[in-house]
């Protein structure tokens, strides 16, 4: 029993699958509905933007040097909040999302510029913009939501495909695949890992390690700009609070996925299964009548639980590795 | 052991007093009222908690760590001290108690940073949330309000024509500028901060000194949530909301070095000044409060980027005559801790 036990933390893969079919066990029991497959594809519409969120937020982090993007929910609001308003200038809605996701890769481009290029701790220079773009937002809507898109923009957040969410079938799943191949497939791919575990080496091995670290900050603001977009069709609405919270939630899904918080280790499958984890987790609290900031206290727990869990069982690695 | 250093402010904290002076003159120049006796008495009442807070986060950013849960632990503090103060319990009592509990939330921190190994912005971001949603739990929808004006005199009552709190605030940066700078305590936050491998070795038990500083910290937030409510006699559900904010950008703006080891409290004060009287001035000038928090954003970005630049070119100076390599190996080293 202790072995397995033991196998279980060690395995990210096994824990998470674990996890998950034990949160299914208790969601069946709490509600007879839960268990269609019907309602476990609808539950993924859920997950659709914390998913890119998470992918962006992970591969920060694995970049090393203390990766960590805290304004990936503040470049939702504004990506989302510029298109509102871009589309209440009369602009097609369907180029209004273009621009979203424009302005997304500005955003990171600056976090990728204030880290990367000038050198400032990811931490601190993404909190920065964090509350800066949160505020832009507010400013540039006052406070209120913009509505008004067309029916038509709603088939990407609302519409299903053979039971699928659109959002989950057109968007998340090709931008895993593409990204996947990219981290597991090509050279600049292996290189995020090497930069993350030791960028003295990676330099040495003549690896443009501020440009690899400026391109992933600038990826998140990519897949946040995508996030905007889905947001506001899902919604119908552009709101400046939208994102708030998301930052958390994309941090805990990275890390519960078996990113390393000091970068270099972790893997995105791992990540895809700690979306599953958090997204069938939350209609669950709203059955039991958990309120919403019940579960961002739910999560930083789960966060410093995970965290705790990845350095367990990279210690057992390096002991194992003495022996 | 450390005789020979001794952390005082120097030219990065002229600096930001410089700043502080230059945007004094600046707003009462532009706006009549600035200098008004009402202005200048509401500064200092609105500034009081922060700078107070400001103390323990100059702390532990010394340390090279952070504290995003300040805002959380103030609200929780706030809460029992207005209910304590309620059902009538001895003022005295409350103060301890408000400290008690701010500081064994710290110690929560402390613990999950120095034990657990868990880096602070992760660490304090998970207590943030937690703390914030107790704060909801604990008000359950409702607003605490018309507390008894008991510790109101603070805030009112006035010695020479200025109000109690500032007399406290002095005090109590007077005691951590003290201690900052002269106990060995003081000097092990600089020498963990500056080489945490170093300290070690030199037998500072780093674990330790974390606990304790974050424990310390979170009991001058307790100090100011007791402030809080003095100031406005109610708690609602948003409280501290924008603390964290506030005062790491008074800590960095007062010259704290954000990868750890250098700053000093009296830069920290200047810091906090600074923040105030940019928030007074903004109301003056009519702009929409919603751009503060922009700009506050906007200031912590920029101080950090001097702060490095500064570095840098420190670093390349004293790397004067090494190969090239070297000396960008010595800049990656910087970086690197």
């Amino acid at each position: 029993m202790g072995g397995f036990i033991q196998k279980v933390l060690m395995s990210r893969t096994y824990f998470l699958t674990l996890l998950l079919v034990m949160i299914i066990i208790i969601m069946s029991i709490l509600s007879p509905y839960f268990l269609t497959v019907q309602n476990l594809l609808e539950i993924t519409q859920f997950g659709a933007v914390i998913a890119l969120l998470a992918i962006g937020q992970s591969l920060v982090i694995a970049s090393g040097n203390g990766g960590i993007d805290l304004s990936v929910g503040s470049m939702v609001s504004l990506s989302g909040v510029l298109m509102g308003l871009a589309f209440n200038a009369g602009i097609s809605i369907w180029i209004a999302s273009i621009i979203a996701i424009l302005v997304g890769v500005l955003l990171g481009a600056f976090n990728g510029f204030a880290t990367s290029v000038i050198g400032l701790p990811p931490f601190i220079a993404t909190l920065g913009t964090m509350y800066m773009y949160g505020s832009l937002a507010l400013v540039l809507t006052k406070g209120t939501p913009i509505s008004g898109f067309p029916e038509s923009f709603g088939f990407l957040g609302q519409g299903t495909i053979l039971g699928i969410p659109t959002q989950v079938l057109l968007i998340v799943i090709p931008v895993f695949l593409i990204i996947s191949f990219i981290v597991y497939r090509t050279v600049f791919g292996r290189q995020i890992y090497l930069v993350g575990t030791n960028d003295t080496a990676a330099k040495f091995a003549n690896i443009k390690v501020k440009r690899t670290r400026f391109l992933l900050f600038t990826l998140s603001g990519l897949l946040s700009g995508i996030g905007s977009v889905i947001m506001s069709s899902w919604l119908m609405t552009a709101r400046a609070d939208v994102g708030s919270g998301l930052e958390l939630q994309a941090i805990t899904i990275a890390v519960l996925g078996g990113m390393h918080i000091f970068g270099g280790k972790g893997q995105l499958g791992g990540v895809m299964l700690a979306v599953l984890v958090v997204t069938m987790l939350s209609p669950g609290l709203q059955i039991a009548n958990i309120n919403a900031i019940w579960q961002l206290a739910i999560l930083g727990i789960i966060l410093i639980g995970a965290v705790a869990l990845n350095q367990y069982s990279s210690n057992r690695l390096s002991l194992k590795a003495i022996k | 052991m450390f005789k020979s250093y001794i952390p005082r402010p120097g030219r990065r904290e002229y600096l930001t007093i410089i700043l502080l002076v230059l945007q004094v003159i600046f707003f009462s120049f532009f706006a009549d009222n600035f200098l008004s006796a009402d202005n200048l008495k509401g500064i200092m009442q609105n500034s009081a908690e922060l700078a107070i807070v400001s103390i323990g986060m100059t702390m532990v950013i010394i340390l090279g760590g952070i504290d995003l849960s300040v805002g959380a632990v103030l609200g929780i503090v706030a809460i029992v001290v207005g209910n304590l103060i309620q059902s009538g319990v001895n003022p005295l009592l409350v103060t301890i108690i408000a400290v008690a509990i701010g500081m064994s939330l710290g110690l929560i921190n402390g613990l999950i940073i120095g034990v657990m190994k868990i880096p602070p912005i992760i660490a304090t971001l998970a207590t943030m949330n937690i703390g914030r949603a107790v704060v909801f739990g604990m008000l359950g929808g409702h607003w605490l309000a018309g507390l008894p004006p008991v510790f109101t005199p603070i805030m009112t009552n006035k010695i020479f024509g200025i109000p109690i709190v500032f007399f406290i605030v002095l005090l109590i940066y007077t005691l951590f500028y003290y201690i900052f700078t002269y106990r060995p305590f003081g000097r092990h936050l600089y020498a963990i901060g500056t080489n945490p491998e170093a300290a070690n070795l030199v037998g500072i038990n780093s674990v330790k000194v974390k606990i304790l500083s974050y424990a310390i910290s979170g009991g001058i937030v307790g100090i100011a949530g007791i402030m809080y409510v003095a100031r406005m006699g109610s708690v609602e559900v948003s409280i501290g909301l924008e603390l964290p904010l506030q005062a790491i950008a008074a800590v960095i703006i007062g010259g704290t070095a954000i990868t750890g080891g250098r700053g000093s409290l009296v830069g920290t004060l200047a810091g906090v000044l600074f923040i105030t009287v940019m928030k007074n001035g903004i109301v003056i000038f009519g702009v929409p409060s919603l751009w503060e928090k922009a700009i506050i954003g906007l200031l912590i970005l920029i101080s950090v980027t001097i702060d490095i630049v500064i570095n840098k070119q420190i670093t390349r100076k004293r790397a004067t005559g090494t190969p090239l390599g070297a000396e960008e190996l010595e800049l990656e080293i910087q970086r690197g801790d």
